[in-house]
């Protein structure tokens, strides 16, 4: 079980705090699984949580262990602009979700996103979004689970195929046993796992550095640079932060296309917040989601800040490497690796089995998610929608049950492919653009122009998601010259690094989306509008949500939430 | 019904939330007594705050409140 050169050992009482986890986990999945018998129970919770719970699982199903380590990771190798990917690359577009697009997700009663797109645009969107969704997901389910199992090769020395066995056996189990229901009870107690293993990490971190201010000044001293603590400031031009990006690339690629792309369309989250068991619990749910993703910085970005600016006799302390470069050489230690070196830094036994929890319990929540939301739509938008679609409903409960499994087995021999990507979040990105960004112009003209046709809604997706994979291609592809010059052109300047090119590709894979939707939208015959109501705006009464008072209004926490954005950056301007 | 956990359960999300929680303060404060009163402190770095006792205290007094105010009371069940 044990192989090489490890960075520690778990001692008994870190072994006590793990088992304790898994046995909680377990418990959860047999106690709820009682009531999940029907379709509505298994795969939707019964559509009965409240804002809070829906909210919390929400934010802690997109808290994976990618979205530990990896930005963690990016912090380090960027500096604070990696928080981008948490505030305007997540908070607008919650709200949006929330506020806007919610109503009609809910009023519509549909189980998922594709389940969406058939209401509004018939079965051909609805096809494309649900296949494309079910490959990305398991991708997805396949990245969580070599990340994970790299931590614990580096950070316990346990072997992979072990580590991704026994972490994806657990998942399937409880997700087998309760549906949603289970995943979203250990997603809730995952993200207070997450917070108690890990703010300890921040905590003792700037206490060493001896406060913030500090730790600017450290960070400046180790990288000759004031680049790597400022948000906004180094994005007048590509050249002039670490990234390679400018204000452009952010505001536009990854704070209205990716970002709104993934947090509004990406069945993962939705499903959650579709367990709501009110409209007001529905749209409050992404609202108290994005309060707590603001907060999500402290734990994942700070540590990767701390790390940068860790000294000894006046040079850095830490000399981190790319993944490609630290393969097979245990004297370096990749970006990624980040987290546990800091872990390991300030917890002791104990301290050190909380964090090695919060890191697994991060993995079981991204996996559970992925796994849960790919059961949800290969039997409703796959299974139900083109091989059986007139089974009784016990037949697709033990259908979600089934695929949940093979899902699982999908995903574990996607975890093995993935071992030879260089970088995982680029991989991630990659897959983002190829689907979200294009998805997101079918939704969000669905929902808001009423003159969008079948045609225009399927013939826009696949265009959009075509030229994404084919920029994806042109860029990848070729001599290094060749590639050097695609990407500029992509990301419209020479100085653009891999970073832009992700956002870039979003962007126009969106606007292609988008033009062709119009396009063909405006020279085929629009659906009558009787047809569109619950599905569109201007088409639909929305139904009164219930708040009686200020501060049961979904809006007025937006707003609060809002200004605690506004402020946030202005203070890390 | 208790919150979350669907009709015809007893137990709460928070309660899990609170039973978790405190068996990990359980586990984690007599540990960091012993590590702080016994002369036993890891070789981590600013271990002279010791940090397993009172984050341990943190997590028991957490749980501890979690776990009563959530714990199940008879009636709970089926009472949706």
């Amino acid at each position: 079980m044990f192989t090489g050169t490890q960075l520690t050992h778990l001692s008994p009482v870190d072994l006590i705090i793990l088992l304790l986890y898994f046995g909680m986990v377990l418990f959860i999945g047999f106690y709820v699984k009682g009531s999940t018998n029907t379709s509505e129970q298994f795969f939707l919770a019964g559509r009965e949580m409240t804002a809070w719970i829906a909210g919390l699982s929400f934010v802690s199903a997109n808290l994976g262990s990618l979205e530990l380590m990896g930005w963690a990771g990016s912090a380090y190798q960027y500096g604070i602009l990696a928080t981008h990917w948490y505030w305007i690359g997540a908070i607008p577009a919650m709200l949006f979700l929330g506020i806007v697009m919610m109503p009609f997700y809910y009023i519509s009663k549909t189980h998922s996103v594709p389940g969406y797109l058939q209401l509004r645009f018939g079965e051909g969107a609805r096809g494309l979004a649900a296949i494309s969704f079910a490959f990305m997901t398991i991708l997805m389910s396949g990245v969580n689970m070599y990340a994970m199992a790299v931590v614990m090769q580096t950070v316990l020395g346990w072997n992979m195929t072990v580590s991704i066995w026994v972490g994806a056996a657990t998942v399937a189990l409880y997700v087998m046993l309760g549906g949603l229901r289970s995943a979203i009870i250990n997603e809730v107690l995952q993200f207070v796992l997450i917070w108690a293993g890990a703010a300890l990490i921040p905590i003792l971190g700037l206490t060493e550095a001896g406060g913030w201010t500090q730790l600017k000044a450290n960070i400046a001293i180790n990288m000759q640079t004031n680049q790597y603590t400022h948000l906004w400031s180094t994005l007048g031009h590509f050249k002039d932060n670490p990234m390679g990006i400018n204000w452009v690339g952010i505001v536009f690629g990854l704070g209205a296309i990716i970002s709104f792309g993934y947090w509004t369309t990406d069945f993962l989250v939705v499903q959650r917040v579709l367990s709501a068991h009110n409209l007001r619990a529905a749209k409050m749910a992404p609202v108290i989601g994005a309060a707590f993703k603001m907060a999500v910085p402290l734990i994942v970005i700070v540590p990767g800040l701390i790390c940068l600016g860790l000294m000894q006799n006046g040079h850095p302390l830490f000399h981190l490497v790319p993944a490609d470069v630290a393969k097979g050489n245990p004297a370096l230690h990749s970006y990624d690796q980040v987290l546990p070196l800091m872990l390991i830094r300030y917890c002791g036994p104990g301290l050190l089995g909380l964090g090695i929890t919060a890191l697994v319990a991060g993995f079981m929540s991204g996996m559970a998610g992925n796994v849960s939301a790919f059961s949800t739509v290969w039997t409703y938008d796959i299974y139900g929608a083109y091989m059986n679609k007139k089974a009784s409903d016990q037949h697709y409960v033990w259908m979600g049950r089934a695929s949940t499994i093979v899902g699982m087995l999908v995903s574990i021999a996607t975890a093995y492919l993935v071992m030879n990507a260089a970088s995982i979040m680029d991989y991630v990105q990659a897959l983002f653009s190829f689907f979200i960004a294009p998805l997101f112009g079918t939704v969000i003209l669905g929902m808001l122009w009423k003159r969008a046709t079948n045609w225009g809604g399927f013939l826009g997706l696949l265009a959009g998601t075509a030229s994404s994979i084919g920029m994806f291609i042109y860029t990848s592809t070729g001599s290094a010259e060749h590639k050097a010059a695609a990407l500029a052109r992509i990301a419209l300047s020479p100085d653009a690094q891999p970073m832009a090119e992700n956002m870039f590709r979003a962007l126009w894979s969106w606007l292609i989306c988008v033009g062709v939707t119009v396009i063909v939208s405006l020279v085929t015959r629009p659906r009558p509008e009787s047809e569109l109501n619950g599905l569109v705006y201007g088409a639909t009464v929305i139904p009164h949500d219930g708040a009686t008072t200020l501060f049961q209004k979904p809006i007025f926490w937006a707003a609060v939430v809002s200004v605690v954005f506004v402020i946030l950056q202005i203070i890390f301007w | 019904m208790a919150e979350g956990t669907g009709k015809g359960e007893s137990l709460s999300i928070w309660f899990f939330v609170g039973i978790m929680t405190l068996a990990y303060g359980v586990v984690l404060l007599p540990y960091g007594a012993y590590e702080w009163f016994g002369g036993h402190e890891a070789d981590t770095v600013l271990n002279n705050l010791h940090p397993t006792f009172w984050w341990g205290l943190l997590m028991f007094l957490f749980g501890l409140v979690y776990t009563l105010k959530y714990r199940p009371r008879s009636g709970d069940k089926n009472k949706a």
